[in-house]
């Protein structure tokens, strides 16, 4: 905005605003501003423990569809107030705080199920629709979505295609950006669009992939098909111990040449001690590792053959299915309260990716990096997404609550820095400023640090498609 | 705000938990971010730390009814009913009680009903005269289908008549406290309406609960208030699936398609979920939605319809669509208040109730 908002002016605009999307969706309540202003971003939480108020939005809209989405986005152009895009709030990187102020835009009223198509095997669905919920809808016809994240339950669709999101199954199903066969965005200025009908085409680059990750910065997704799967006939699980993560690695890449497993998941010693230790009951000391396979029965019976002989050749201990069956069924307990860090306590999840010939160097590299410039934080990682060509480390570090400054600004700063310091160690040796939790305000500062000049074709595209500066500011260093 | 120390700990661990998002009826149906429990803490342990003042959140915690569904659902046992409840007694405590609220609290404390209702329907009041001799057996209906629903209560007593139970129906029935449960928790008058109840049930043999609420109340909630009922009490759907097993109702399948909505009292409350799918078999085919059972979604009521009428509905139509979306046609229902709320919104699908299924009608 480049003028003072008075009161006046905004009793204006909210009711312009009310009558876009009905006066029973757009709220100026304490409780809405305060709910869409703490998201799962540590930051916003420490500022809520410290009984301070995060940056607020000063009206909270709530969209029924693509139509009303863009009756809002040419109001707040018109006006240029800042529109920062909410989908359930779960996001770790503060993507959906409205550190502008401004309207937020919350998209779960738009949350249709519009076709469940068993023959194009897909949903088509508002993207509001929380992803747990898709799940439900597909499960009723026997399918499902295989996009099974921790926060299956707490997650859009929206969300988890704005910060190209990840489930356990990745392995085998794929990310998000593998699960989209189409997509319908409101741009900035209003204009309602659909991507092609097919996302596999020679039509040009893939509008899908321009928007999925953009983080509300260009526009709004309004509305998806989702991809289903036929029910596997069969899921097994393997637990292994390896004496160290090389072998794992090595078994891993060779395994990967040979088939895809559902889940794959490698825990460091610090993990597999820790987390492994009391929530799946492994007491051994090594690098646990979980492996999946599914599908029709009697491939399963090969995988599982071609799985063994591959993992004995690197001294891998088998340790039956037990434990695989229990991480199953405790996948999502791990992130409960109680089992999860928490507040008072300082982490961060610096989830990035590299190919193999450098997943390593980087996770050693961030450990000496942390532990050395932080001696009061504790590193612990797992792998748990895998391809072909390389690995994602779902890196964390951890300060204990009596180290953890008092005083927010302090907090902030420490956070920051430890931050900073990870990420550009990640950097430094080949990995990227994330890989499936999105950049939100936390990382944007880096973007630039991995792009270089490639970052010119994210500014060139937000320049031309917003070029107020209205969505999502301050976000994905845009 | 003054606060137990275990719900602040409930409080701080829920505010920053999005795990049980998906599975709040009121904020699936609204889509708002505020009806979820998580959102309901955070506004509370702000008024915690004095960073929000409690009458800029009770609206908020009034939204919540009480379904249990995200307590059912925490894998760790956090427990946002309990503070929800603690809010709502602070909140009156502290004279911060929305308006609307303290209107239906008086109705409660003058009239025994959260509506302020004094009269039955004709139908009903002969009917329960008919049945005002003193027997061994009660049928205790409670405020909702007494005074908003009688037809449903009328048709609770012909049951129990086509199997020739011997029961008195009380004429001044005392309110089971459960209303005031929802409204102000724990508060003195809350205790004092339950143990009025429970000395005027403990007259009887058996006491036959017609609403899963008020079953809730007098076999749950009264024994966390430390109030005994001298009397043996039994839902209304476990004991005519006795009286089916008896011989004493005649099971009559008209091969009818349903599905049945559990309510989440009898469902998760007192893990009571065969016996109503017992009735229903004896007299049509059953079908299961998605989520039943303890997996429930509460499907609206009538208390919350007078202060949040339109958000209801919407609750209530989510839940028809659940039910549609697998090809059903007709819900069957053993809450008398689900029932009036499913009701009041059916377009294209049949809504009966146990009673209905029995009786034919």
């Amino acid at each position: 905005m480049n003028y003072q908002m008075n009161e006046f002016l905004f009793a204006m605009i909210l009711t312009e605003l009310e009558d876009a999307v009905g006066k029973e969706n757009c709220s100026t309540r304490a409780i809405d501003r305060v709910t869409h202003s703490v998201d799962y971003y540590w930051l916003s939480r420490m500022w809520a423990d410290r009984g301070c108020r995060m940056p607020e939005a000063d009206i909270v809209v709530c969209p029924e569809n693509a139509q009303e989405v863009s009756k809002v986005l040419k109001i707040a152009n018109y006006y240029k107030i800042p529109v920062t895009t909410w989908g359930a709030g779960g996001g770790t990187q503060g993507g959906a705080i409205p550190v502008a102020g401004g309207i937020v835009l919350d998209t779960k009223r738009m949350n249709k199920i519009y076709e469940v198509n068993t023959e194009g095997m897909y949903i088509e669905c508002g993207t509001g629709a929380i992803y747990k919920h898709i799940e439900w809808a597909a499960n009723e016809v026997g399918k499902a979505t295989m996009h099974y994240p921790s926060s299956l339950t707490c997650s859009t669709v929206g969300g988890f295609l704005a910060h190209r999101g990840i489930g356990v199954v990745s392995t085998k199903y794929g990310k998000i950006d593998d699960m989209v066969l189409k997509m319908e965005v409101v741009l900035p200025n209003g204009d309602i669009i659909e991507t092609c009908s097919a996302p596999k085409h020679a039509a040009g680059p893939d509008l899908n992939q321009i928007f999925i990750g953009s983080e509300g910065t260009l526009g709004v997704i309004t509305k998806a098909q989702i991809r289903i799967f036929d029910q596997p006939e069969e899921r097994r699980f393997r637990g292994f111990l390896f004496q160290d993560m090389h072998g794992a690695f090595q078994a891993s890449r060779e395994l990967l040449q040979k088939f895809k497993p559902s889940v794959m998941r490698l825990y460091d010693e610090a993990e597999t001690a820790s987390l492994i230790k009391k929530i799946v009951g492994v007491e051994r000391k090594g690098a646990f590792m979980n492996i999946a396979y599914e599908g029709v029965k009697e491939m399963v019976e090969v995988e599982e053959k071609i799985l063994l002989e591959t993992f004995a050749k690197y001294g891998a201990e088998d340790l039956g299915s037990e434990y695989g069956e229990k991480w199953w069924k405790e996948k999502i307990t791990f992130f409960y309260p109680g089992h999860m860090m928490d507040i008072p306590q300082m982490f961060g999840t610096m989830d990035t990716i590299a190919p193999y010939g450098k997943i390593e160097e980087i996770y050693w590299a961030m450990k000496e990096a942390i532990e050395t410039n932080f001696p009061q934080a504790k590193f612990i990682a797992h792998f748990s997404h895998w391809y072909e060509w390389g690995a994602m480390i779902y890196d964390r570090f951890i300060v204990e609550g009596k180290d953890v400054p008092e005083d927010p600004v302090e907090a902030l700063r420490l956070h920051q820095a430890i931050w900073t310091c990870g990420v550009r160690t990640a950097l430094a040796h080949g990995a990227v400023v994330n890989d499936h939790h999105g950049v939100g305000i936390k990382l944007g500062r880096l973007m630039k640090e991995q792009y270089g000049p490639a970052m010119q074709v994210f500014e060139g595209l937000k320049k031309t498609l917003d070029p107020n500066g209205i969505m999502n500011p301050f976000k994905l260093g845009l | 705000m003054i606060m137990s120390e275990k719900c602040k700990q409930h409080v701080d661990s829920c505010r920053f938990c999005w795990m049980c998002h998906h599975i709040c009826p009121i904020g699936n149906a609204t889509g708002q971010e505020r009806n979820t429990a998580r959102a309901r803490a955070l506004g509370i342990s702000l008024v915690n730390r004095e960073a929000i003042d409690l009458s800029e959140i009770m609206d908020n915690i009034f939204e919540c009814c009480t379904c249990g569904a995200c307590v059912h659902d925490c894998v760790t046992g956090w427990d946002p009913v309990m503070f929800t409840k603690e809010t709502r007694l602070q909140a009156a405590l502290e004279g911060k009680l929305p308006e609307y609220i303290n209107t239906l609290v008086a109705n409660c404390l003058e009239t025994g009903n959260a509506y302020g209702k004094t009269e039955t329907c004709e139908a009903l009041t002969e009917a329960i005269k008919v049945h005002a001799d003193k027997k061994d057996t009660l049928l205790f209906l409670g405020v909702d289908a007494k005074f908003m629903v009688c037809k449903q209560a009328l048709k609770a007593i012909k049951v129990l008549d086509k199997a020739g139970v011997d029961f008195t129906v009380l004429e001044n029935e005392a309110p089971s406290g459960v209303q005031l449960d929802f409204l102000i928790g724990a508060a003195n008058e809350t205790k004092a309406q339950m143990e009025a109840c429970a000395k005027a049930l403990g007259e009887f043999k058996t006491v036959v609960v017609y609403d899963p609420n008020d079953a809730k109340a007098i076999k749950q909630l009264y024994k966390e208030y430390g109030i005994e009922v001298n009397a043996d009490v039994v839902t209304y759907t476990s004991f005519v699936a006795g009286l089916l097993r008896d011989g004493r109702l005649e099971a009559k399948n008209t091969g009818k398609a349903v599905v049945f909505q559990d309510p989440y009292q009898l469902s998760r409350d007192l893990e009571e979920t065969e016996e109503a799918r017992e009735i229903v078999m004896s007299y049509a085919v059953l079908g299961e939605m998605l989520l039943n059972r303890a997996e429930t979604v509460w499907a609206g009521n009538i208390l919350m319809a007078q202060y949040m009428p339109e958000i209801i509905k919407k609750v209530a139509s989510r839940r028809i669509f659940n039910a549609t979306s697998i090809g059903a046609d007709t819900i069957v229902t053993a809450s008398v208040s689900e029932y009036a709320s499913l009701k009041a919104v059916a377009a294209n699908v049949e809504i009966l109730s146990i009673e209905d299924l029995i009786l034919g009608e």
